[in-house]
């Protein structure tokens, strides 16, 4: 309907008339009975407003998340919407501020969640779900649940997290009114679905008769205005960062925009659009007997993941190919899958199971081709009007063969200066810059470095008073110092007030950015005492966990606390939001 | 009016006694370098702040400072060390350097490519082995050089005892360099006591290089260095003492004719037991005569020239109290290497290995030095001897131990002599390295004597022993002013020819023709080489007949060097 119904020539403001139809237009008809009643109530009653006649309460909807890169997060806050439009008062809370005791008292309870690292919570969410997840957690009898999955095929463990909340809040008594649904990247029609379902089974039954009367929650602020949109860019710059006589190769991408850059701040991503390696598109049709037309080969070019080998390809390969591949199911069967699809890709299943498949089947066996997300190095305050990127090319042997990222692979050997490429903002409100006077520490390996980049030149543009501490690591100093004159001229200008450098290759023991926090702990967690804010981006799989454990023994061996009291001072800083992560 | 004193002069004064500001220099992790001052410092220490010049072109663009590294060059007197430091040496390179040592012109080790954050933990590698790298540069007393000549063992012994007494004597005194790189601690004592007895507080005015050599043989070039010590033999072929040569030099600047090389003067006879106290006043004297306000005009060859060889010689006697003698016949016949084994008198075998430029690495698929070295180290138990030539000898190998050292020899492919042009050839190091270089010189003198070579061989010469030298720039390390054929870099790809040195190393050349690139060298030997096959005498030099057959002017000394160059014929 109308999503603007209130006038122009109504008599209130123009920011009060926005404001108005933000919250009528989208309204229900029986969020619009009850206004009307009171309002109409308003006028007579000279004491506080009643509720109107025959107004009931809404029941309440704890909605519970668990994010890392904002997807979860984006889903819950139009589940709310549609919760309120339902009769239901929702209630948002990211699992990172969960006082776990509350659940208790929830009668109604979503959780939407994320699986990260290998298998593991996101980051923000860790120490919540160890709580839920021990003795400690409240029994929830009778409360109603239901449980939505974020994950990745790609990854062995497919949702674990999900899957493991979901059983518990079983365990604990729960009662489960709709059943998990684990989705893939593709995950916004599926999660949309569940959402209804969700809903339509937790929503108060209708008492016949009465129009129900419900409250509006004026409390919920309106979804981001930022647009997400896909937007266009050229390339104004392109640099391998690294010396020629390094094993790497990262690139600096700065992009421009015909018009204005999308609205991103410090600690935002970008989303780019990959495309797969002509190449290999060349070989998979190859493998697959397909003849290669124009149309077909595009959409796997662009429009299909043709490179990802899990399970559920393995299924989905054996079951499309039903008889024809018994190899296929014996190797399912066999349990020895996990192992086989290890640094293999589909290319391989085609050429290890032979068979002609039709284009159908081929399209099948794959999913739609995903975003892939990369941390803004720039801030618009010192470049204008453009986002700069650093890029690592992913490139590995595997199985004889020759591979490479899609995404970083394509920019590397594909894009050169002048080209064009679409990119999709994707906010982090959860990777922001603290008030202009906070200290900051930053921990950016390898391309860790990228936000930090941003940071550094928001901080110089804005005159912030807050000291800035870099942790950076790579292997040589000599062929992968990222950046090295920036920083030094950083250094000089104070918008960088310390640098510690770690470089794995350069001496026989291998050093990385956790041993130099532990040579600087004194300073550090003098730094984080007097209020700093600790930043940590790149690798999640080994780096993130081991800067964790090096800041745990630096507080114990500078307070002299247990081990566990050191963590919990590390689980402070998480508490209130000192100890922000954005790895991958 | 005085003059005012060089920028390094004040370097130094303000330096208490070489620390300036290293110690806080090393600290600092964001950069490679140190700063200016200090690069000038550190070469007391041995050390040289290069960079990459290959890759300085890309760097500004990848948003990178220079590749900077350091370049270590050990002290070794007389070249001799043992095969367990050798070893120390090829685990450093490996884990610090860049694959590579390199035998210097001045009979010792250069590790290149070391970076800064691994410099103290290679100093300490090095002091671990009994090495040190203090003053193998700077203006100082450098490496002593000595004769290595094993064959005759009693001489030897003799000089290269006197080589380590005179690099001991003339060492520098200051705590700076166990203090900077070794203990960490400032060592306590003011400046007020005699730090440097010899130097004081701005030691020389610039660098000052001493050699002992054993005639017949002129390995070490004895004319081309500011202080030189010829052995006198007796019939037991023991030494009994020196003739003393002073003021020596390579050193020119393209287009300064005021700067040029200059061949030093015997200034007389010591005793042997006398050598040392000469050898201070020498240095003294130049202490307090040299140069301080012109660098390029600093060097003890420009002090004898200003003030005099009697005078010089007046003034040493008088510090010394040596009354020196006149000097005693002699005569060299060469300045190369004899390669292959050769048989000494203490009835030990010796092999001189044939390392081109002498740098010691492994060519994948090819010859394997560094390897095969460290294996003969393990094995060897005599000693290891550079020559002034860039090349290594396996000294004092027991009859019994031959047969092993040549298996391994044989199995890393190492050379024990090359083709007459090749073995009489040296190069400087250059590119990339070399801060000063204006062209290449170590990577591309192999490749223009494949070339000459080739034009030798025929004019029926392919045999004909001919002393090339070549050089990035006119400072003259591979002393190429007493090579028969000098070729001195001018700018990328030119290089200036010069011709007419003598074969012993006793005279110097003059510039034939200049900025001929690779087409050009060839164009304008080739000529000479048929003329010099068909009119040379027999035993006639190449050197000496190019002057005879009027190719080129003799040049009688330093001063007229650059008088009446050019192609005469
Ligand atoms: C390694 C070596 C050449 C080689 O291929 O072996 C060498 C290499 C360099 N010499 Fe030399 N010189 C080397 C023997 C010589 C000789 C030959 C000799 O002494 O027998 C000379 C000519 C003799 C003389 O001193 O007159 C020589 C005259 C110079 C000079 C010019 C000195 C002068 O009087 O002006 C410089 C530049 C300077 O000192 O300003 C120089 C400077 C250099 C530097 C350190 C460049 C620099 O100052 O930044 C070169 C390092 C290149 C590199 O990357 O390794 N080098 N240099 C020799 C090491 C000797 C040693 O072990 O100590
Ligand atoms: C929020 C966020 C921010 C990010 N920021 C950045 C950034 O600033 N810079 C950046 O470079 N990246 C960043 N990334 C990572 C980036 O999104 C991509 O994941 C990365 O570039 C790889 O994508 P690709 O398409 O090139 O490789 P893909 O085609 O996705 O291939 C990657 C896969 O290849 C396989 N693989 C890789 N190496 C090996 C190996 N050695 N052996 C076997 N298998 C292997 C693994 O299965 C791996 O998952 C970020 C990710 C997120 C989520
Ligand atoms: C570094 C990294 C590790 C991941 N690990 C897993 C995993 O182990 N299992 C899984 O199912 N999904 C995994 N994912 C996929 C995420 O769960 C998926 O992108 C999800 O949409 C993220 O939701 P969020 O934005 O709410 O955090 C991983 C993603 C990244 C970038
Ligand atoms: S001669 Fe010149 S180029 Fe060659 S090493 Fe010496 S200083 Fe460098």
């Amino acid at each position: 309907m109308n999503s603007s119904p209130i006038p122009n020539t109504a008599p209130f403001a123009e920011e009060e008339i926005e404001i108005l139809n933000r919250v009528v237009g989208p309204a229900s008809p029986t969020q619009r009975a009850w206004l009307a009643g009171f309002l109409a109530g308003m006028n007579t009653a000279t004491t506080a407003p009643q509720p109107a006649v025959g107004a009931q309460p809404a029941e309440p909807l704890t909605i519970l998340y668990a994010t890392e890169s904002g997807n979860s997060e984006r889903l819950v806050s139009d589940m709310a919407k549609a919760a309120r439009k339902m009769g239901l008062k929702p209630s948002i809370v990211d699992m990172a501020d969960l006082d776990v005791a509350t659940l208790a008292s929830v009668r109604r309870l979503v959780v939407i969640a994320a699986t990260w690292g290998e298998g593991d919570p996101p980051a923000r969410a860790i120490r919540a779900y160890g709580e839920l997840m021990g003795e400690g957690a409240p029994r929830l009898d009778g409360a109603l649940f239901g449980v939505l999955a974020l994950g990745d095929t790609a990854y062995t463990e497919f949702c674990a997290i999900g899957k493991a909340l979901d059983a518990r809040l079983e365990a604990l008594g729960g009662k489960r009114v709709v059943d998990r649904v684990d989705c893939d990247l593709d995950f916004a029609e599926p999660a949309g679905r569940w959402i209804k379902t969700a809903l339509k089974a937790l929503a108060p039954v209708e008492e016949a008769g009465r129009g129900r009367v419900i409250a509006v929650d004026f409390g919920a602020k309106a979804a981001s205005t930022a647009d997400l949109g896909p937007v266009e860019a050229e390339i104004t710059e392109f640099i391998d960062l690294n010396s020629s006589q390094s094993e790497k190769e990262t690139i600096h991408l700065e992009l421009g925009f015909d018009g204005a850059a999308p609205p991103y701040k410090p600690g935002d991503s970008l989303e780019l659009y990959p495309e797969n390696d002509a190449a290999y598109v060349d070989d998979l049709l190859k493998a697959a007997g397909l003849a290669s037309d124009a149309a077909l080969r595009a959409e796997l070019t662009k429009g299909r993941d043709v490179t990802t080998l899990s399970l559920k390809t393995l299924e989905s390969y054996a079951a499309t190919t039903g008889h024809q591949h018994q190899e296929v199911k014996a190797l399912l069967e066999s349990g020895d899958a996990r192992a086989w699809i290890a640094g293999r890709q589909l290319i391989d299943l085609l050429q290890f199971f032979p068979i002609t498949l039709s284009a159908d089947q081929l399209l099948q066996v794959t999913r739609p081709l995903a975003l892939r997300a990369y941390s803004i190095a720039s801030s618009r305050r010192e470049v204008g009007e453009e986002a700069h990127l650093l890029i690592s090319a992913v490139r590995y042997q595997s199985f004889g063969r020759a591979r490479k990222g899609v995404a970083s692979g394509h920019v590397a050997d594909q894009l050169k200066k002048g080209q064009r490429l679409r990119v999709k903002l994707r906010p982090n409100r959860h990777f922001a810059l603290p008030a202009p006077e906070r200290d900051i520490i930053m921990v950016g390996p390898g391309t860790g470095i990228a936000p930090f980049r941003a940071f550094v030149q928001e901080r110089r543009a804005t005159g912030a008073s807050g000291r800035s501490w870099l942790f950076f690591g790579d292997r040589h100093f000599t062929h992968d110092f990222l950046y090295q004159l920036e920083w030094q001229d950083a250094l000089k200008d104070g918008s960088l007030t310390r640098m510690d450098v770690a470089f794995s290759r350069d001496t026989p023991e291998k050093l990385y950015v956790q041993h130099r926090i532990w040579n600087q702990r004194r300073d550090l967690v003098d730094w984080l005492d007097s209020g700093a804010y600790f930043y940590v981006c790149g690798d999640a799989k080994a780096m993130a966990k081991d800067v964790r454990t090096a800041l745990v023994r630096a507080y114990a061996d500078v307070k002299a606390l247990s081990v566990e009291a050191a963590e919990q001072a590390v689980n402070n800083l998480d508490r209130e939001h000192r100890y922000l992560q954005d790895t991958y | 009016m005085t003059k005012e004193l060089s920028r390094n002069e004040r370097i130094k004064e303000a330096s208490a006694y070489l620390r300036g500001t290293l110690a806080e220099g090393l600290r600092e992790e964001i950069t490679g370098g140190i700063i200016e001052d200090d690069a000038q410092l550190v070469k007391f220490h041995g050390m040289y702040l290069q960079d990459d010049r290959d890759l300085r072109a890309e760097r500004v663009r990848k948003k990178m400072e220079k590749a900077f590294s350091f370049m270590i060059r050990l002290r070794v007197p007389g070249g001799v060390c043992t095969p367990g430091q050798f070893i120390n040496l090829d685990h450093i390179v490996r884990t610090y350097g860049n694959g590579t040592m390199r035998l210097t012109t001045r009979q010792t080790f250069q590790l290149h490519g070391i970076i800064k954050s691994n410099l103290k933990a290679t100093m300490r590698e090095i002091d671990a082995a009994l090495l040190t790298t203090l003053a193998a540069c700077g203006d100082v007393n450098r490496n002593v050089l000595c004769n290595p000549n094993p064959y005759q063992s009693r001489a030897h012994a003799a000089s290269l005892a006197l080589a380590r007494a005179l690099s001991d004597h003339l060492l520098p005194r200051t705590p700076a360099y166990r203090e900077i790189w070794l203990d960490g601690e400032r060592i306590a004592g003011g400046e007020e006591e005699v730090v440097e007895p010899i130097y004081g507080k701005t030691y020389l005015p610039r660098k000052f290089k001493i050699v002992i050599a054993v005639p017949p043989s002129n390995d070490v070039d004895v004319y081309a260095h500011d202080l030189g010590f010829i052995a006198i033999l007796d019939n037991q072929h023991e030494i009994d003492g020196y003739n003393v040569t002073v003021g020596g030099g390579m050193a020119m600047t393209h287009g300064e004719p005021e700067t040029y090389p200059r061949m030093a003067d015997v200034m007389g006879y010591c005793r042997a037991d006398q050598a040392i106290a000469v050898a201070e006043a020498v240095v003294t004297v130049q202490r307090d005569w040299g140069d301080r306000v012109n660098r390029k005009h600093a060097r003890l060859k420009y002090t004898i020239e200003d003030r005099g060889l009697d005078a010089f010689r007046a003034e040493v006697e008088q510090r010394s109290g040596v009354k020196l003698a006149a000097a005693k016949p002699f005569t060299f016949t060469s300045t190369g290497d004899r390669y292959g084994w050769t048989e000494s008198d203490n009835g030990c075998a010796h092999l001189t290995l044939f390392i081109e430029n002498g740098r010691v690495k492994d060519v994948p698929g090819g010859v394997q030095w560094l390897t095969g070295l460290r294996r003969i180290a393990e094995v060897h138990d005599g000693d290891f001897r550079l020559t002034a030539n860039q090349n290594l000898i396996i000294a004092n190998v027991p009859k019994d131990k031959r047969k092993s050292i040549e298996a391994l020899v044989a199995e890393h492919g190492l050379t024990t002599g090359a083709s007459a042009l090749r073995r009489n050839a040296m190069a400087c190091v250059a590119l990339p390295t070399c801060g000063l270089a204006l062209a290449e010189s170590e990577r591309y003198l192999p490749d223009l004597v494949t070339a000459l070579e080739e034009r030798l061989a025929a004019h029926g010469l392919a045999e004909a022993e001919i002393v090339i030298r070549m050089t990035g720039c006119p400072n003259g390390c591979s002393r190429p002013y007493v090579a028969e054929i000098g070729l001195v870099g001018k700018g990328p790809g030119l290089y200036n020819l010069y011709l007419g040195a003598a074969f012993d190393g006793s005279r110097l050349s003059k510039l034939y023709a200049a900025d001929l690139d690779h087409g050009a060298i060839i164009a304008n030997l080739d000529p000479i080489f048929a003329a010099y096959k068909s009119e040379r005498r027999d035993g006639e030099h190449f050197g000496d007949y190019v002057i005879r057959a009027d190719f080129i002017a003799a040049t009688v000394n330093g001063a007229d060097f650059h008088k009446d160059t050019g192609a005469r014929r």
